[in-house]
């Protein structure tokens, strides 16, 4: 007789957001994503309950998805933004923020306003912002000068120095910024006719090294292990090299057998046939003067004692991350079978090897024949905890830079662009909020309710820059954003604060400040005037932070909309 | 699932759990260690260890920070073999720095921009400081140059509390005398026990005779190896031993002395007292009695080697070799007479190595059974678990090359020129008998074996780590080509360095417009951050004399403040005010004085050093900075009894 277990009914939560539970979860997330924002956020340690390895991180990407919920609601917004930054690679911490707080601030009860007319507003707000930022004038946008290199670096910059676990100190963040801007430009293929494809860049992390000794080099390094068994590389003969690049194992055991059985006679040497046949293989390579063998998996060593004898270097499991960037950089074309021939077109070309140490690593540099559009960035750093946070950063900076080639603008960063669009919309939204309000189906007073928890909300973004119980100001001519650090006393106040997040306003005696969280006379911010001299010091990438903003809006009107949780706890 | 636990910024945990930590290996410091015992209260098993990497490998350590310390201090282990007790206890004192400057309210981002300008001005003081190798070792004429005479004047301002464990000097070569600074025949100072006092011990190894061409040369190592020796005389001395070897047997140019890490062996023989330490040029290994007796047969005989990189039996693949699942073999009636396939690899093996006249075959891995066997009545030696660099050695000297499976080989695969001796038979000592046999080769590459041994069996670890820490330690000093003044000098430097940028600090920071401008406003606390820095190095130099000598921490602290009083009363370093300076403190013996002038002076790896501190001070900043522990995977029902301050997301 078997026994039935009783299935438990599926758990319906009726408004999830009037649940205490499901607040404190939410409140819980926004504090600590809030607590990681920006250049001076904090680090968060990552392991699990049984003690394994320990991430050390601020990046969004590295905490959310290491952080999963058990609640839908949660996981609905922590998936939302993944998938921002799985996409654009920045702002994944700025989006997520922002659409806590607009979470939070629509579901406090005692605000008076209606979810549903948050919602609305936050979609109406939402395209007024977009379509600000859109327009030529829009004064917290710049257009990025492909002239010269400091806009870009610049951006790399903000990038990069937005990840405290890097370590950085100033000059090496300049050093890995202008790396990461060589490294994209490298990339960009000069003259090529027609469709342009870009190049890739390949990181490689050596540990133990100082960060000063990262260095970019166009072509791509592969990494050997037993650098004796190179031999003379870089005293081979002809040019350019003929190269061949290899997808399949050539270790010489059977390839899969899935799910069959193979019988195989005593006597018959199923491994031997398998060698005959990759020797078969060496023999040809060595007839077309191949000389150099890249394998993406293992070697047999007889075939690697084979094609060394013959004077081929072998380089073996360069892995499946490689083998994209090596067939762009040589022209050749993987071969994926040992049953046929390897054909001619097959071949590749590389125009000189030479080697590389660096630390403990030694490379073998693979210089192109072409044009140099595959390019490698060594990423040196002195612990592990550090380097992968390095690398994060770095490979988020190249995404970024690509971002440019679409929209050549970049957002003012350091908080001003938040503070900005606040006070903009906060005065356009004033002045033709009766007609907003008909066309949105609310009344008046909702409206602006719903008005002010947004800006409330991008102003708080800005706000959760500062870790270290200072202030944040606005001032009240272009909107931007200061910090007021707490050791200052008030009256010094025109000194400490210096210039403001983005640098492009200075300090003086007709500068007027208010507090963030305070209110304040709704005023049209002024574009700054075009002074080539002063240059702003943090940029955010244009087209990241506009999705993010797109998508923080979003999922929050989409988590406000929840009325029922259905889960099924079996 | 997933947990969080806030962290109070003014208590910061992780910087208590680190300075916790940090104070569990205190001990470490310094040359003379205590040992600890690490007992398993589960399994009754105990270990002793007397080393910080040794500790933390043995210790089960579940907290975040824990774990990362753990992973920084193996990392540094892994490349320089010493200084990780440093790395440890420096991190300990500057969390606790840190920690002080959080208790009063100064932000994390000021902390961290003080403490790395204080890094910057930490390094700086190295590069300034630091001795070039070439110049320890010249004459006395020529050391008259800027360097020395820095070098001088810093010698003359010492830890005082060193002046401790006094004992004179018994024996003297006048070999020695005439290449040190020192006039022969002064009676000398020596001190035991400790690197701050240790003088390079040469007579050792200069008692040798030696050819007189190479004596130049050959006394740059020791005087090297002897500074950097920190009191591990007798392990330093196998050191410069090995060296010797290598550098006069080698076919290489004689024009540098050589110190090839690469081409140490160590052999460890438990049962024989600590003075039967000694080197030999070739391969030592401990062969069982029954190999042994191959190794006799082919004693006086030219020997034909293959080098195996794997395992030597008849299962062994390559790595990356995957084994198909769904084999199935198929015997029909006739093969049932046949030799199985395990013989059958045997046979070819043999027929292989027999036709190629194989006498000595070096295996990474190890080998079969029955292969040793076999070969074994055929007089073939078979040694297993060759390190690879001496088989990349062994490869360089006889042509062989190396090769994963024994069908591979063929004729130009297999050197010839190897000899193999037995060296010693221990069959007496050990229950399990055997016999230790050196394998070399005729044109010598340089491969030497340190023999190691020991009456204590748990002692025999320690000793390997400190003879491969003093190994390393001269490895890098060659490496480096410089060295920084040891015994807590740099240290000193570095305080007294901190100590005049945190009082030069604290007015100009409110006018620099120009800092503000860079975007890190000048802090009204760098001098605090500084000074605290500061401290933590006095703390390091104070617990090193502790564990020295029987000074107590209360005497340290004194006798380190008087000093930099002192540096800090004189406007200018003149040597002078200084040698007065000391003399009224009356800590330093004029015996002493004139030992500390002496070239057997105690000196710091360089790079060691300046890593050691940035590794330090690196995991200080990532632990600060962090504020929140993120626990993955933790069961709903078990979090009811955890920490009341862990959040569900």
């Amino acid at each position: 007789m078997s026994r039935l277990t009783k299935k438990s009914p599926s758990v319906c939560t009726d408004e999830p957001l009037e649940n205490p539970d499901l607040c404190q979860r939410f409140d819980c997330l926004r504090q600590l994503l809030r607590s990681c924002f920006g250049p001076s956020g904090r680090l968060k340690h990552i392991r699990n309950n049984i003690g394994g390895h320990v991430i050390t991180t601020s990046t969004s990407s590295v905490l959310l998805s290491a952080a999963s919920s058990s609640q839908p609601a949660v996981r609905l917004l922590t998936t939302s933004i993944l998938n921002h930054v799985s996409r654009f690679s920045d702002c994944g911490l700025f989006a997520a923020v922002l659409c806590l707080s607009l979470v939070d601030q629509a579901a406090r009860r005692q605000s008076g306003l209606r979810r549903d007319v948050a919602i609305r507003v936050n979609k109406h707000l939402l395209r007024m912002c977009t379509d600000y930022l859109q327009r030529e004038d829009c004064g917290c946008k710049v257009r990025l000068d492909f002239c010269s290199s400091r806009s870009l670096i610049t951006l790399a910059r903000s990038v990069i120095s937005s990840k405290p676990g890097c370590v950085l100190t100033e000059l090496e963040a300049v050093h890995i910024s202008k790396l990461a801007v060589q490294a994209f430009v490298l990339t960009v293929p000069c003259d090529s006719p027609g469709t342009v494809r870009l190049g890739r860049t390949v990181t490689v992390s050596v540990e133990g090294q100082p960060v000063l000794d990262s260095a970019v080099f166009s072509g791509l390094l592969l990494d050997v292990p037993d650098a004796s068994s190179l031999g003379n590389v870089e005293n081979l003969q002809s040019n350019p090299l003929q190269m061949v690049l290899l997808g399949v194992s050539l270790s010489g055991d059977l390839s899969d057998l899935g799910d069959g059985t193979l019988e195989v006679h005593r006597g018959a040497d199923a491994d031997s046939q398998v060698l005959d046949q990759l020797l078969e293989l060496g023999k040809q390579v060595v007839k077309d003067e191949v000389k150099l063998f890249v394998c993406q998996k293992v070697i047999h060593p007889v075939l690697q004692q084979y094609l060394r004898q013959h004077g081929v270097v072998v380089v073996e499991r360069v892995g499946a991350a490689l083998m994209e960037p090596l067939s762009q950089l040589t022209g050749a074309q993987p071969v994926a079978t040992l049953q046929t021939t390897i054909p001619a077109k097959a071949y590749g070309q590389v125009k000189d090897l030479t080697i590389r140490q660096f630390g403990s690593k030694t490379m073998l540099h693979l210089h192109p024949a072409g044009e140099p559009v595959i390019c490698t960035m060594i990423l040196c750093h002195r612990n592990e905890t550090m380097l992968n946070e390095l690398k994060v950063a770095c490979q988020k900076t190249e995404h970024v830079l690509r971002l440019t080639l679409r929209e050549p603008s970049a957002l003012l960063g350091g908080g001003c662009t938040e503070t900005h669009l606040a006070a903009y919309i906060r005065n356009k939204s004033v002045h033709e909020a009766p007609e907003a309000a008909k066309v949105l189906g609310c009344s008046q007073s909702q409206y602006l309710l719903g008005l002010e928890a947004f800006c409330r909300s991008l102003e708080s973004v800005a706000a959760a820059l500062q870790h270290s119980g200072g202030s944040s100001l606005i001032d009240l001519t272009h909107g931007h954003h200061w910090t007021l650090h707490s050791d200052t006393a008030e009256i010094q106040r025109e000194d400490a604060l210096g210039s403001c997040g983005c640098g492009l306003v200075e300090s003086g005696p007709h500068v007027k400040w208010t507090h963030l969280n305070t209110k304040y006379s709704d005023f049209s911010p002024a574009p700054l005037s075009k002074n080539a001299a002063v240059y702003p010091r943090v940029l955010d990438s244009f087209t990241a932070k506009i999705n993010a903003l797109q998508v923080a809006v979003e999922t929050a009107n989409l988590v406000l909309d929840i009325r029922y949780i259905i889960q099924d706890v079996n | 699932m997933f947990g969080s636990a806030v962290v109070n910024q003014r208590q910061h945990v992780g910087l208590q759990e680190l300075s916790a930590l940090a104070g569990a290996t205190r001990s470490c410091l310094g040359p003379s260690k205590n040992y600890k015992f690490i007992q398993d209260e589960t399994s009754g098993e105990s270990t002793l260890v007397c080393s910080c990497f040794r500790l933390l490998e043995n210790l089960d350590l579940s907290c975040a920070v824990g774990q990362l310390v753990n992973e920084t201090v193996q990392s540094h282990q892994k490349v320089y073999r010493s200084g990780s007790g440093s790395l440890l206890f420096l991190a300990g004192a500057w969390s606790r720095a840190a920690l002080e400057c959080l208790q009063r309210g100064i932000s994390i981002a000021h902390i961290i921009s003080a403490m790395s300008e204080g890094m910057d001005i930490c390094l700086d003081v190295c590069r300034k400081y630091s001795v070039a190798t070439s110049a320890l070792c010249a004459s006395p004429s020529e050391n008259c140059s800027a360097t020395c005479q820095v070098l001088e004047r810093e010698l003359l301002k010492k830890p005082a509390g060193r002046a401790l464990q006094v004992s004179s000097l018994t024996r003297e070569t006048p070999e020695v005398s005439h290449k040190t600074r020192n006039t022969s025949g002064r009676q000398r100072v020596k001190l035991t026990h400790s690197r701050h006092f240790y003088e390079a011990k040469s007579e050792k190894v200069s008692t040798v005779p030696r050819p007189h061409s190479q004596d130049s040369k050959d006394v740059d190592i020791t005087h090297i190896a002897g500074a950097v020796s920190h009191g591990c005389d007798d392990s330093m001395s196998l050191v410069v031993e090995a060296s010797r070897l290598q550098t006069e047997n080698g076919e290489q140019d004689f024009s540098r002395c050589t110190f090839d890490i690469t081409k140490v062996v160590t052999c460890i023989l438990p049962g024989l007292p600590e003075e039967r330490a000694c080197v030999l040029p070739g391969c030592v290994v401990l062969l069982s009695a029954e190999q042994a007796s191959v190794a006799l047969h082919v004693k006086d005989q030219r020997l034909k080697v293959a080098l195996i990189n794997g395992d030597l039996s008849e299962t062994y693949r390559h790595l990356g070799f995957n084994r198909p699942a769904g084999v199935r073999q198929v015997t029909s009636m006739s093969g049932l007479g046949s030799l199985s396939k395990e013989e059958e690899w045997l046979e070819s093996v043999l027929t292989s190595l027999l036709k190629l006249s194989v006498n000595l075959i070096l295996v990474s891995g190890v080998a079969c059974e029955k292969l040793i066997q076999r070969c074994y009545t055929h007089h073939i030696l078979v040694v297993e678990k060759v390190r690879a660099s001496i088989l990349r050695a062994f490869a360089d000297a006889t042509g062989a090359v190396p090769v994963t499976y024994a069908t591979q080989l063929s004729k130009h695969c297999v050197g010839s020129g190897v000899q193999a001796a037995v060296w010693r038979d221990l069959s007496s000592q050990e229950k399990k008998s055997s016999v230790a046999v050196n394998i070399s080769t005729n044109n010598n590459t340089g491969l030497v074996t340190v023999i190691l041994t020991s009456c204590i069996h748990g002692k025999l670890q320690a000793l390997e780590d400190q003879f491969w820490a003093c190994a390393y330690r001269l490895h890098h000093a060659l490496k480096d080509k410089a060295l920084l003044p040891g015994a807590g000098e740099i240290e000193m430097l570095c305080v007294h360095h901190l100590k005049k940028r945190a009082q030069h600090h604290v007015k100009p920071s409110r006018e620099s417009g120009e800092q503000a401008n860079a975007g890190r406003a000048a802090s009204p606390y760098r001098h605090v951050v500084l000074h605290l820095m500061a401290d933590g190095f006095i703390d390091y130099i104070s617990t090193v004399m502790v564990n020295t000598g029987r000074c107590t921490k209360v005497k340290a602290w004194t006798a380190l403040s008087q000093q930099l009083q002192n540096s800090n009363a004189a406007s200018n370093f003149s040597t002078k005010a200084l040698l007065e300076s000391e003399t009224q403190g009356g800590t330093m013996s004029p015996d002493m004085k004139s030992n500390e002038t002496a070239a057997g002076k105690v000196y710091d790896n360089f790079n060691v050093k300046v890593e050691l501190w940035r590794k330090a001070l690196d995991l200080v900043f990532l632990v600060l900075q962090t504020d929140a522990e993120i626990i993955t995977g933790v069961d709903h029902k078990t979090v009811g009894t955890q920490s009341a301050n862990l959040m569900l997301l």
